[in-house]
Formats: structure tokens, sequence, C-alpha cells
């Protein structure tokens, strides 16, 4: 059975393509279009996840989007009216935006693909997120609990799923809080106050936490009010998400707060201003991850059950994450490589097989790399043709020879197999450095990434040695498989893993197993033979700005770009040298045409 | 060639707006909210150039695509950074006033560009005439800067820039196509016409739109408000229960 799951318009589309029972590509549109959190309808990642499966339209058997776009028309216009009459502004915005595309999905998939209409299902947003989580994860029974700004209604919910013996699947749902009372709203809403921009830069919050202390904590509560049934309320009259389209805080949240930072400004942590808002995020980060474990915890008093899948964007935060693991009680977490909008689009597909056509179940590959593979002899072409030496090495020659360069403090943008489906760069598209000194971590971020210095960077260890360099509780290796959580980096290793170690002596880890990417497994054991560290600072591969790079033209041309020293898409491998004889032609077109 | 080596000279269009635009900049508020826009305009401009760097088969054009992007994202940080300057030495009850960013996105004008789609000889052409505009514009802008001379020596230095964008593009072009590249800077002016004609009327519609949606808003909304607020008091807050089988059809859109 081929089933086409798709998330799309409201940030990060993306598609899906389930073939008998399992994914076999899986690609978010901004990859491709190169529109970072392009929400477009996803026209170029369909066509991509149907030519990989050699497919056409026609033999699709169900197209499944990944939310039910009337539902969401009927939250939007019922929260207009009650907000009457201060959602005058808002209205039209919303109608215009709603009425214009969005509510007509099953014509617009239809004319797109040319399916009949009665191929194209829907499941519930949620529903969509629940499945990703649980029927990606390696285990049998375990609770569900997804969190994210808005679906439809719901905005939280939990639930369980079951593998049964008869090869059936279960995903059951008991209850759901909805819109406005959301946890991923009121991060959002502190995410626009600190000056970054919504469903983008919430993680530069969570960064922004480790600096700051949670004396605001008191003040936070305040917006979030327990309810004796054990969920949670937003005090709306400190919002203004629900009314209009302007701006998240009202002006209550600000004569509590203060006033908002300019986005324009930098935080300083030297002045009163800069720490105010450092302490601002560890408040609201601190009043999420006590909120989200309350919640697990009565999820796990309630089923018994030892694990537990999360999904939903809040799931991206990886120290909430952790805390679950230490605090809830269930033993694992399981948090899919893209657990937010996009991943929506494979779990949408999965639920749809699994559930809607009831087949059998199937082990899914439990690694991230779904989308398309990386061609090394574009970038040797594209290398000779600019006058840079590229070279086409044996597998052994080049590990050594990266190995080397890592070691020489150089920095390598490191491209091999199947694109990443998911924020994170898991190995496949990731810049590579050595972890030791704060000097690399300000290098990288002066001369390579162009972000804010507050913000740390991640680690890649072998699963055999994670454990001597960083503190990880037990089941944290699996939440760490996808960089899920944060976790401390021991005392004894931090002075010698600067660069990869934050504020706060923790690290956003991606702990690796040789099976998920074999080659990077065996570079980070030959660093490991030169340095006697096999750690490497391993950050995605793309500009401030610009999506993770797909192609190995991406990768050149963001290469040529800054200050990455050597360049490897699968076996061939560029080093950065100034070619005079292409300077010279292009300065003399300058000179001749200025 | 055609129009080459002639940037400080700005259009007769452009001239007769000089008022215009001497009004517009002299507010400093509306000067940081342009420059912003100028910022993230040549930021995206930017962005589809490098992916014309990306996609073309030509591998001097690459080389001169990405200096080009390079250039444009430079601009962008110069742009946002003159607006930050401006916008930290504005007083506090900094108010965004009169924008008119209904009718156009301005600046360059790739926003309607399909790089990916595009030849290299219609890349160039719209390239040319979309530095050309640039150029005609930026030079009035400076010139109406007098009373802001940090503001100018941007407008000044960007000049300079395009001056090579906009002839480079031509003697590529040139070479691209020797013989018909008249013909693709013609397609090219057309195809700008259009697209101003398409923002124009989407602007337009968008306005229409928002009028007749706000007169609904105000007429026939209020008794369904008031339901809607009856209706809400009546939830109870906290968990509300899903109901067995209710996600289980996947045929239906609510």
């Amino acid at each position: 059975m081929n089933i086409l799951g798709i998330s799309a318009h409201y940030h990060d589309s993306a598609a899906a393509l389930v073939v008998d029972g399992a994914p076999v590509c899986a690609v978010q549109e901004e990859r491709l279009s190169r529109q970072k959190g392009d929400a477009a309808f996803p026209l170029l990642a369909i066509e991509s996840c149907l030519q990989q499966a050699g497919m056409e339209p026609d033999e699709l058997d169900a197209v499944v989007f990944y939310e039910r776009p009337m539902l969401k028309f009927d939250r939007v216009l019922t929260c207009t009216l009650r907000a009457f009459p201060q959602s005058w502004r808002a209205f039209p915005k919303a109608m215009k935006n709603l009425l214009g595309e969005k509510v007509w999905m099953r014509g617009i998939i239809s004319s797109h693909l040319g399916v009949p209409g009665r191929k194209v299902l829907f499941t519930e947003h949620h529903q969509a997120h629940a499945a990703t989580a649980f029927l990606t994860a390696p285990t049998r029974r375990a609770a569900i609990m997804t969190a994210d700004a808005v679906g439809e209604w719901a905005t939280l919910s939990v639930g369980d799923g079951e593998r049964l013996s008869n090869g059936s699947t279960k995903i059951r749902r008991f209850r759901e809080i909805r819109f406005p009372h959301s946890l991923g709203m009121l991060y959002s809403t502190f995410t626009a106050y600190l000056g970054f921009k919504v469903n983008e830069d919430e993680y530069k919050v969570m960064g922004l936490a480790a600096y700051g202390k949670p004396r605001l904590v008191e003040d936070v509560r305040r917006l979030v009010r327990h309810t004796p049934d054990g969920a949670f309320v937003l005090d709306l009259n400190y919002f203004e998400f629900h009314s209009t389209a302007e701006r998240s805080y009202s002006s209550r949240f600000v004569e509590l707060f203060g006033p908002p930072r300019s986005p324009y400004e930098p935080i300083d942590f030297n002045t009163a201003e800069g720490q105010r808002f450092a302490d601002c995020a560890a408040s609201v980060q601190r009043v999420l991850e006590d909120t989200m474990v309350e919640l697990a915890q009565s999820l796990h008093h309630e089923t018994g059950l030892t694990d537990l899948c999360l999904g939903g964007g809040v799931a991206l935060n990886g120290v909430a994450n952790a805390r679950l693991l230490e605090e809830s009680g269930f033993e694992r977490i399981f948090v899919p490589p893209a657990p937010g909008d996009a991943g929506c689009a494979i779990g949408a597909a999965l639920y749809c097989d699994r559930i809607h056509f009831g087949n059998p179940d199937r082990d899914i590959p439990d690694h991230p790399f779904w989308g398309p593979s990386v061609d090394g002899s574009e970038l040797a072409r594209l290398a000779r043709e600019d006058g840079h030496s590229a070279a086409v090495c044996e597998e052994g020659a080049l590990i050594d020879q990266v190995a080397d360069d890592l070691a020489a403090g150089r920095i390598v943008g490191w491209m091999e197999g199947a694109l990443e489906f998911g924020p994170r760069a898991l190995g496949h598209r990731s810049i590579l450095a050595a972890p030791h000194t704060s000097e690399m971590r300000d290098r990288l971020n002066r001369e390579i990434k162009y972000r804010e210095p507050f913000r740390p960077f991640a680690p890649v260890v072998p699963i055999e040695a994670a454990g001597c360099y960083f503190d990880i509780p037990p089941g944290g290796a699996r939440l760490a498989r996808f960089m899920s959580a944060v976790f401390p980096v021991r005392r004894e290793w931090r002075a010698q893993l600067q660069a990869i170690t934050h504020v706060d002596g923790t690290a956003r880890l991606q702990v690796l197993e040789p099976t998920m990417a074999p080659r990077l497994h065996a570079l980070l054991e030959a660093y490991g033979r030169r340095t006697g560290i096999p750690v490497l600072l391993n950050t995605s591969f793309n500009l401030a700005g610009e999506p993770i790079v797909n192609r190995a033209v991406e990768g050149y041309s963001t290469f040529l770009r800054c200050k990455i020293d050597v360049l490897v898409a699968e076996g061939t491998r560029v080093m950065k040298r100034t070619s005079g004889m292409e300077r010279t032609r292009v300065n003399m077109i300058k000179e001749e045409v200025a | 060639m055609d129009s080459a080596r002639n940037y400080e000279r700005p259009t007769v269009f452009d001239r007769m707006l000089m008022p215009v635009h001497r009004w517009i900049w002299s507010d400093a508020p509306r000067r940081v909210q342009k420059l912003f826009r100028f910022g993230e305009t040549e930021t995206d401009g930017g962005r589809d150039i490098l992916r014309a760097a990306e996609v073309t088969p030509d591998a001097l054009l690459r080389r001169l695509y990405l200096e080009h992007a390079i250039d444009e994202f430079r601009h962008g940080v110069m742009f946002r950074r003159r607006a930050a300057a401006l916008l930290k030495a504005s007083s506090p009850s900094f108010n965004d006033g009169f924008q008119g960013n209904w009718l156009a996105p301005g600046g360059h004008g790739l926003d309607d560009l399909q790089v990916d789609g595009e030849s290299d000889s219609n890349m160039l052409a719209f390239l040319h005439l979309s530095e050309k505009a640039a150029a005609s514009r930026f030079t009035v802008y400076r010139d109406v800067m007098q009373h802001d001379p940090s503001t100018r020596a941007v407008f000044e230095e960007i000049l300079h820039d395009e001056t090579f964008h906009m002839n480079y593009t031509l003697t590529q072009l040139a070479r691209v196509e020797p013989k018909r590249h008249k013909r693709h800077l013609w397609r090219a002016r057309i195809s700008r016409l259009w697209k101003a004609y398409l923002r124009m009327a989407t602007g337009l519609a968008g306005i229409l739109g928002s009028i007749l949606l706000t007169i609904q808003y105000f007429v026939l909304l209020p008794p369904f408000a008031w339901l809607a607020k009856r209706a809400e008091q009546r939830e109870s807050p906290g968990w509300t229960t899903v109901s067995p089988g209710r996600g289980d059809s996947l045929d239906r859109q609510y």
C-alpha cells in the first residue's frame, strides 16, 4: 500500500511516503526550496518522495493531510468571535488567510496530484503527532504525550499506544487541553517578548535560560494556573495571541515583566537589562519543565507503563526532556527526530496505514535519514571547475584524512548519504570541528554560523564512550540518539570540551550507535585515536537564516561563503584554497564592467 | 549595449517622486522601518541569487552570482546595522507610522522569481533590470538623504556595488545570448510590468477584501459573538475528554 503524508501551510511543510508500512522517503520542503521554514504546499517534497520511490501519483492509495482544516477554521472563527470586538483587526486577516487556500485542502491536494478526492484523508493534528511519536519508536506499548502551540483545538494531549501480538496497532487519546491554554503558546509568547522569532527561535530561549536565574518563576506561575483536575489554564489577561495578530503578550504582561527586548539589540549579560531577559528565559523554562513533569508523572501513575513517547514541538526542548526522564517515573522516553509539524507528515501516513487501513505493524528503521542522497561526484566536478583540488578517496583513507584535518583544528563540512528528516543535523549534513577550546566555539560563531554568542554547540560521541564524558542517566542514551536531551558534561572533562560545554556545564549531545551512521562513528574513533577524546562538535550544515544543505552544490556554495576549511561529500574531499586564476578572471570582469 | 553605466541617473519616474521620497525619508521612525525592510529584501534577493549560483551549469556565472549574492547579504547587514543604530538613537516613544507596505515588496523584486526553473539568460535579464531599477531608486534615496550623512553613506556604498551588478549582468547576458540578449531584456521588462500589475492588483484586492470583511464583522457577527461568549462561559477549564472514536474516520475534514 502506498500512502503519502503531507504537512503544510503553517510552518515547516513536509511530505513523507510510506510503502507497505515503512517509510521510504520523508523530506521538509525547505530543504528543497531553500526557503527556511517554508510553509508552502510541499510540491517539491512530494516530487522528491515519489521520485525516490519511482512512483507516479496515481499509484498512491491514499494521501493524508496532517490536520482537519475545517476544525481549524472552526477554532479560528470561534476565538475571533469570543474576542469580539477586540478581534476586529485579526478577523479579516484570519479569514483571508484561511478561506484563501487553507480550508480547501481536499481540492488542492486533488488538483496538485491528480488523485481523486476520495483518496484524500485527514488526521487530527495531535493524532498525527501521537502517531509520529509512537509508531516510529521501538516500543511495544507506551504512554503518549503530545504538546505544541496549537493544532485544531488541542494544544496538549495524553494517551497510550500498543502494538498487539496479532499485528494490529492501537493509539488512544484519553484527553486533551484546548486552545488558548497552551504550553507552546506560553513559550512562544516569551520567545516573542525576548525579541526572537516565534516558531523558529524557541531553542534560543532555551539556550538563553542557562545564563539566567529563575527568580521570576512566581511571576510566570501567575500566567499558568493549575486546575483541580491536574491540567492548567493560562490567565488570558496576560496574553493577546488569542485575540489579535499583532502581538502575543498584553500590556499587563509588560507591566509584570518589564519592557520587551528589541530584536535588534544584542543581549549583554553584564547589564541589568540583559540579565533580566536571561532570568525571564530561565523562569519560563523552569515553569515549562515543572508543568511537563507534573503531567508526565500523572500519566505514568495512570498507565503504569515504563515507556513514554513524546511528540509535538515542545518535545524539542531538550532540557525539559532530560528532566522528564529523571523525574516523571518513565524509564524510557522516545522522541522522534522530527517531533514538530514536519514530522506529522510521517505520522499521518503511518496512522493511516496502521489504524485506518488496519495493516499489520512493521518495525520502522530507527534512524532519521529519510531524505535525498548526496552525490560526491557533483562536488568533485564543481570544485574542479572552480580550480579547487578535489580528491576522491577510499573510505579508510578519507576517514584518516578528515580525522587529521579535525585534529589540526580545521573545520569540516560533512555530507554523506541521505538527508536528515527533522531540525537536527545528526551526522549526514553536519559541520564538524574539534570540541576542545572556547576559541573554536567563538570562531564558529563569528566566521561560520554568524549567530548569537550565547548559543551553545552540540557534541556527538560514540555510544561506547558517552558515559566517560557525559553524565547520562539510565535511558539517557536513547533520548540522546536524536539529540533530544541535554545532559551534564562530566566536570573532569569540561576544560577539554569547552566548545560544546554550555555555561551551565551541560551539552545537548548526540549519542551515536555505529549502526546508525557507521562512517561518522568511524571518524569519531579515528579522531579519538589522535586526540584521546572521541568527541566532535556537530552543528547543522547551514548558515544563519538558511535551511540545512541538501545537495552537494548547496554544501559547496556554503563552503565558499564561510570559513569552513574542508568539505566532504561521500568520498570526495575538497580543501579550500584561493585559486589565483579564477579570482583573476572574476576580478577582471569586475574591473571591466565597474 | 543597452543601458549600462548610467546608474547615477534616476529614471524620470523616480525623479518625479523625489518630493515624496524626501517626505518619506525625513521621518526617523519611517526611515528605520524602511531600512529594516531593505535589509530583508537584500537578504532575500541574495538567497535567490545564491540559488541561481547553485543551479547554473555555467562555471563563470556561478562565481559571479556567488559574488553578487555575497554582496547582497552584505547590503542586508549594512541596512540592518544602520537601522539598528537609528533605532538606538531614537526616542522610546517610537511609532511605526504609515508604511504603505501593502503595495509592493520593493527592492529588487526577486520575490516572484522561480530561480530553479529559469534559464541563465532569463535570470541575467531579470537581474539586470532589477539592479538597474534599484540603482535608480537608491540614487534618489542617496540624494534626499542630505540630513543623514551616515545613511547616505550606506546608499553610496551600495550604489557602487549595484553598478557592478547592473553591468556584469548585461555583459554576461551578451556573452550567453550574443544575438538575442535585447529580446531577453524586453521580455524581462514586460514580465516586470506584469508582476508590478499583479502586485498592485493583489494589494488593492487585499484592501477591498479587508474592508468588506471588517464591515461583515461589525454588521453580521455581533449575535454570533454573543453566543460564542455564552458558550465559552459554560466550558469548564482543564482537561477535555477525547471521546472514543472521535478521530476514527479520516474522511472528515472536521
